[in-house]
């Protein structure tokens, strides 16, 4: 951390993090935001000045030490500072999905105990007074954006600018100021610092309970790691809630004292990411997917000139850019040629996709596609894979610059004790520990080994370079009838590596052989189909189109060629598989909000279906009710066809795959 | 074979053997092409703001001239007759849309086609009543244009720019830039980009229809007198100039019908690639190519681009 | 929140309009009160959208006379109706194509512009301050309609229901005293319907726009008005509450087609 200034080294709380920050770079950007089409900006010092008012009306409103407030919304930076504002009284912040339907925000407010609870705009605010029977608890309810609120007479229902501004006149008063000051220094490391509820992949959501100095430990740990200074600038876009954001821009700008920008509207991200420019900047896997899906048929629709420039210099790019990334040794000429890509190409198009000034890019979450991974790599995005988990604060593992692969995790991140224990879990010890699930003291003891480390409920291994790789949930990977291991997870991942494939469900722990069931991808089957000259009316239609389903079949049967050719997994082929009708959404729960499957929910609607792949039928029939985020339900009924596919016999010698067919 | 080298190898051999003859060409190709440039804009806004094909343009230009050119005969100093001209070309952008616009309105453009056709014959008819049906030459000396030669000692030769066709050049230039920017910028621009996409919308936020096509017709008006003492005088004034109006034909062709930008660059590349032919292949048929050749321009060029220069694919949900 | 003074904004005085020997409408007359949202409801060639068009000035009635603001006004066009504070969005849709969305809202603010065309070229002095405080307004009611999206893009991409949102900015940006809406929600799913309800209960409320629409969608049209006339056949056949005209006879019969 030696080029961006100093930054602050012995606090253990974000309050005194923030306070900091508004002494050592008082004037730098901290926080940006979009607002009426202009960027605006706040300094350290003002977001301290601000943080400081929203406290003492917190105060004021009888939040003490220890008790919990909930902050519910998109990014944005009044938001943020609620959060540091509960974090200086001593009280922990709850963030919550914004996505979330009134149910599951009920359960996580109730779960939380929270008697504030500070929501984004109107939305949020009907969603949670909808539910305001179910929450005893609850005694004011602040919002940030007062559009549409003016007539609401709620008890309780209040602007978080009119309680700010209630604190500021009471800091006026140097005592009370004193007080607050006496507040935030006797704020300790080991309090709780904030709590996360985990997306509830499997079951309920859990609230992980991290503490101020251990957060902060870790942050440093990675900040200095990919050498982020008070220079750099990350866009805030991923859900609040999320320890992801919470880690990455949060903590990690709060420690770093960079500035954290929040796009003005989730449909807008695309743009603010482009004016923005940030320099450090995580996303998912399907993100980088869309980005790139976007270039190609961009690429597809210009001209001759430009597509043959595009295709020589990715085929360059493809070829050395890796490579150069890498700092393997390359010949001049090569490196001339990808200088000359640069120019032409590769700069234009990062600049084109807001990627241009980023140093550090990061990706995780699910698995990517390595084809996905070179082209980012190859036009030289440093973008890297981490494997990391709430309970740890974000990083378990992380890739560093020099060592990046697509088909694995990388090496325990800074300060991390990783091990694989004999079950094949991955365990691990790391500086961003949590403390513990609120209010479930046997589900802490559960997760927690007698030794102290933390069960990730993954499988893994770690390769001969020392790079994790992650298979599948450790309690997901089952056995077929005939004793052939079924990894389904490992399977799902090649077939979502088709930009045709959006998500599949393979099927196949105790049974005879492995079936699938698969969601298009509506994006890029529609371009597809648009050049093929297919009609269709609807999503359901287009689904079922035969010419798909041989598109379709001929990356399954790539899959299961691909499977055929490791000697673990040869015996797990795909043998059937049907398209399914609709897209699987997470407002009928079908997929968790960070859009993973929830495996109970699909096998319980559309267990026709799965009868049907096991059994010998051509086709098989549906007909369920779904319920929409606002109540409504509807009716789904639908024929699908199965289709048979042949399987390839096992390749005898295990023999170097190819890139693609390793990766996981 | 001999022919193919005729056409392929020889004409560009001595185009790197004598660079300044090349230079001099494409000089008067621009030239010419600035020209053609204005003509075609005159057409180009009057479309975009009325959805009419201004068949008249070429007669406005002489028209104009002519008014100019005429008015000076009887005595008016030529800084009063031109800003005589000028009231005269408004007083007939408002005749136009009181007479012939308004009464006409909703009516198919191929009634308003035709009715440009009567605009022509009565300006003809009316030009001739009052200023005479014989050639004239244009006042240049009186309008303070410059005459003579610049001559440039460049490419190891000598290039020979005339002083005229600089001033042509720059006035071109300064009226493309101001038409550009008044458009993009000002309320009134707006509401003729506003006019030219949608009338029923246009009216509704409250843009006159009568006073956006005014102010086009006057535009035009306007473009169409620098156009005529211009080609005025690189020839003489009479009605046999508004033939210079169909070389606009192809670079609209070129440049689509809709789009400033078109019309500019489509005008240059039709007067330079014009010339050129005309001077390095002309020979090979006998000379006298110049007046087909920028069909044969436009035509091979919308082969290859059908959108034209400037045109984007119509993006429109049905 | 309803207006309840009856301060009337504008009156149709019996009028009647034809096409050739068509009528459209005959002999119709209503008023619509300062502040309120009114209907204009009726099946399918009862002469609602006709009946706006003679409001703006698109048509001009053969007989009858229409009083603004308490006075009777004269044969005028729909220019001039704009000027007079009256903005109207229409049945399938009149946006600028060809520009985006910030410039199609920013022309609803042209009437608004008054400053030196020189100046406003140069974009300088007190011209650049207008068109800034413009711009202004215009963002304002990108974000009222969340439509930040699509500020940048050329609104004949868009999908029906958003160009639908944006001709309503561009109505609001002219800031109108009288907003005239065709069919405002008209091949709009559930939920595009529910937003631009409340898109259209705001702009009454808190941008103080006297709002008269058509609207074919019955549940949303009782919701949103505080009065509703019936037109069929050209005729007026009810004018009240909604839950009076919902029970009114004739309303009935002209719905269900029993009387025809």
């Amino acid at each position: 951390m030696a080029t961006g200034g100093e930054s602050p080294e012995a606090e253990d709380t974000f309050a005194k993090l923030l306070r900091a920050h508004a002494t050592l770079r008082g004037t730098r950007p901290a926080f940006r935001h979009k607002d009426l089409g202009l960027w605006q900006t706040w300094t350290w010092a003002e977001v301290y000045d601000e943080t400081r008012a929203i406290a003492q009306g917190l105060i004021g409103l009888g939040l003490k030490r220890g008790a919990t407030i909930a902050i519910v919304g998109a990014n944005r930076p009044r938001l943020y500072w609620s959060i540091t504002a509960a974090q200086m009284i001593g009280a922990v912040p709850v963030p919550v999905y914004a996505d979330a339907v009134a149910d599951e925000i009920a359960a996580v407010l109730d779960h939380s105990e929270a008697t504030i609870i500070v929501a984004q705009d109107q939305e949020q605010v009907d969603k949670i007074l909808s539910v305001r029977d179910r929450l005893p608890r609850l005694a004011h309810l602040l919002y940030d954006e007062p559009r549409g609120l003016n007539e609401y007479a709620e008890r309780g229902l209040a602007a978080l600018a009119a309680i700010a501004a209630i604190g500021r006149a009471a800091l006026a008063d140097p005592a009370v100021a004193r007080d607050l000051d006496r507040l935030i220094d006797g704020g300790r490391g080991s309090d709780p610092s904030v709590i996360l509820y985990t997306s509830g992949t499997t079951g309920r959501s859990k609230g992980v309970v991290l503490s101020g100095e251990r957060s902060i430990g870790a942050a440093r740990c990675t900040v200095a790691f990919d050498r982020l200074t008070d220079q750099d600038e990350a866009l805030a876009y991923l859900p609040l809630a999320w320890v992801g954001d919470h880690y990455l821009n949060y903590a990690q700008g709060y420690v770093a004292g960079f500035c954290i920008a929040c796009p003005e509207s989730a449909e807008t991200a695309a743009n603010d990411l482009r004016e923005i420019g940030p320099t450090y900047h995580f996303a998912p896997p399907r993100a980088f997917e869309a980005l790139l899906t976007r270039v190609q048929i961009r690429m597809e629709d210009s001209g001759a000139v430009k597509r043959w420039l595009y295709r020589a210099f990715m085929d360059v790019a493809g070829r050395w850019g890796e490579k150069i990334a890498n700092g393997e040794p390359v010949p001049l000429n090569a490196r001339m040629a990808y200088r000359l890509g640069d120019l032409l190409i590769y700069a234009p198009l990062k600049n084109a996709l807001g990627l241009s000034r980023v140093r550090v890019a990061y990706t995780a979450g699910e698995a990517i596609g390595a084809d996905l991974f070179a082209f980012y790599r190859s036009i030289g995005l440093n973008l890297k894979q981490l494997y990391g988990q709430t309970e740890a604060f974000l990083f378990v593992t992380a890739q560093t610059d020099r060592a990046v692969r697509s088909d694995a995790v990388g090496p325990p991140a800074p300060n991390v004790e990783l091990r694989i224990a004999d079950s094949g879990e991955v365990q691990f010890k790391s500086p961003g520990m949590f403390v513990g699930y609120f209010r479930e003291d046997d589900k802490t003891r559960e997760t927690m080994t007698d030794d102290g480390y933390v069960k990730t409920g993954d499988a893994g291994f770690f390769d001969p370079d020392g790079q994790l790789k992650i298979i599948d949930r450790a309690k997901d990977v089952g056995r077929l009838s005939g004793g052939q291991l079924f990894a389904p997870k490992y399977i799902e991942n090649k077939l979502k590596f088709f930009p045709e494939i959006r998500e599949a469900v393979a099927i196949g722990d105790g049974r005879d052989f492995v079936a699938a069931m698969i969601n298009i991808e509506l994006a890029s089957v529609a371009n597809w189909a648009e050049r093929q000259a297919i009609a269709y009316a609807s999503y359901q239609e287009l689904a079922a189109n035969p010419r798909v389903y041989a598109m379709i079949e001929k990356r399954v049967d790539a899959v299961n060629r691909a499977l055929s050719l490791e000697p673990v997994m040869a015996g797990a082929q795909i043998r059937r598989f049907l398209i399914l009708p609709k897209e699987l959404d997470p407002d009928d729960g079908e997929l968790t909000r960070t859009q993973k499957v929830r495996r109970g929910v699909i096998a319980e609607r559309y267990a026709s279906l799965i009868v049907g792949l096991n059994s010998g039928a051509s086709e098989a029939s549906i007909s369920a009710e779904i319920t929409y985020e606002d109540g409504r339900k509807g009716k789904l009924e639908a024929t699908v066809r199965i289709v048979d596919l042949p399987p390839y016999p096992p390749a005898r010698a295990p023999r170097p795959p190819a890139r693609k067919a390793n990766a996981a | 074979m001999e022919l193919l080298r005729a056409v392929f190898v020889d004409p560009f051999a001595q185009m790197v053997a004598a660079p300044d003859l090349l230079a001099q060409t494409i000089w008067e190709g621009l030239v010419a092409g600035v020209l053609y440039s204005l003509i075609a804009l005159g057409f180009v806004l009057i479309y975009k703001a009325s959805g009419v094909f201004n068949f008249a343009q070429g007669i406005m230009m002489v028209f104009a001239a002519l008014t100019l050119v005429g008015l000076h005969e009887k005595g008016v100093p030529a800084w009063a007759a031109l800003i005589l001209t000028i009231a005269v070309m408004y007083a007939l952008a408002l005749a136009i849309e009181r007479l012939v616009l308004r009464p006409l309105v909703n009516q198919p453009d191929i009634i308003l086609l035709m009715a440009t056709f009567g605009i022509t014959y009565f300006l003809i008819g009316f030009g001739e009543l009052v200023f005479g049906g014989n050639p004239k030459s244009m006042i240049t000396k009186e309008l303070l244009l410059p005459d003579g030669a610049l001559d440039l000692h460049i490419l190891g030769g000598k290039v020979e720019l005339q002083k005229l066709d600089i001033a042509a050049a720059a006035i071109a230039l300064i009226m493309v830039v101001s038409l550009a920017t008044f458009f993009q910028r000002t309320r009134i621009g707006r509401a003729l980009r506003a006019v030219a996409d949608d009338h029923q919308a246009a009216l509704s936020v409250g843009i006159s229809l009568d006073q956006i096509w005014v102010i086009v017709w006057f535009t035009a008006g306007v473009v169409a007198l620098a156009t005529g003492i211009f080609w005025g005088a690189r020839s003489e004034v009479s009605f046999a100039l508004q033939v210079v109006a169909l070389k606009a034909l192809p670079v609209l062709i070129l440049g689509g019908l809709t789009s400033v930008p078109g019309a500019i660059v489509g005008g240059l590349i039709i007067g330079v690639g014009e010339k050129l032919g005309e001077f390095y292949w002309g020979p090979l048929l006998g000379g006298g190519i110049e007046s087909w050749l920028a069909y044969v321009i436009a035509l091979a060029f919308l082969l290859v681009r059908p959108q034209g220069l400037f045109g984007e694919r119509i993006i429109e949900r049905i | 929140m309803k207006a309840e003074t009856d301060d009337i904004l504008l009156a149709v005085e019996h009028v009647s309009l034809s096409f050739g020997g068509v009528r459209a409408i005959s002999d119709v007359s209503f008023d619509i009160r300062r502040g309120e949202i009114r209907a204009i409801i009726g099946p399918n060639g009862a002469g609602k959208t006709s009946m706006l068009n003679v409001v703006n000035g698109f048509y001009h009635p053969q007989k009858g006379a229409i009083r603004w603001r308490g006075r009777a006004r004269a044969r005028m066009k729909p220019y001039e109706a704009a000027a007079q504070g009256i903005a109207r969005t229409f049945q399938n849709v009149a946006l600028f194509k060809g520009m985006t969305t910030l410039d199609n809202i920013m022309t609803g603010r042209n009437l608004r512009m008054k400053r030196n065309l020189f100046w406003q070229a140069l974009r300088r002095g007190p011209a650049l301050d207008e068109e800034i405080a413009n711009r202004r307004v215009c963002e304002e009611i990108i974000d009222f309609l969340e439509i930040e999206h699509i500020r940048k893009t050329p609104v004949g991409a868009l999908p029906y229901g958003l160009q639908k949102r944006v001709e309503l900015g561009r109505a609001l940006a002219m800031e109108p005293e009288l907003l005239l809406l065709d069919e405002p929600m008209a091949g709009m799913n559930r939920e595009e319907k529910e937003d631009m309800s409340r898109f259209i209960v705001e702009a009454n409320r808190y941008r103080g726009a006297t709002i008269a629409l058509i609207e074919h969608d019955i549940g949303v049209v009782m919701d949103l008005s505080d009065r509703v006339v019936v037109l069929d056949y050209g005729r007026k056949i009810a004018d009240d509450v909604p839950d009076k005209v919902k029970s009114d006879g004739k309303v009935i019969g002209a719905y269900l087609g029993v009387s025809h």
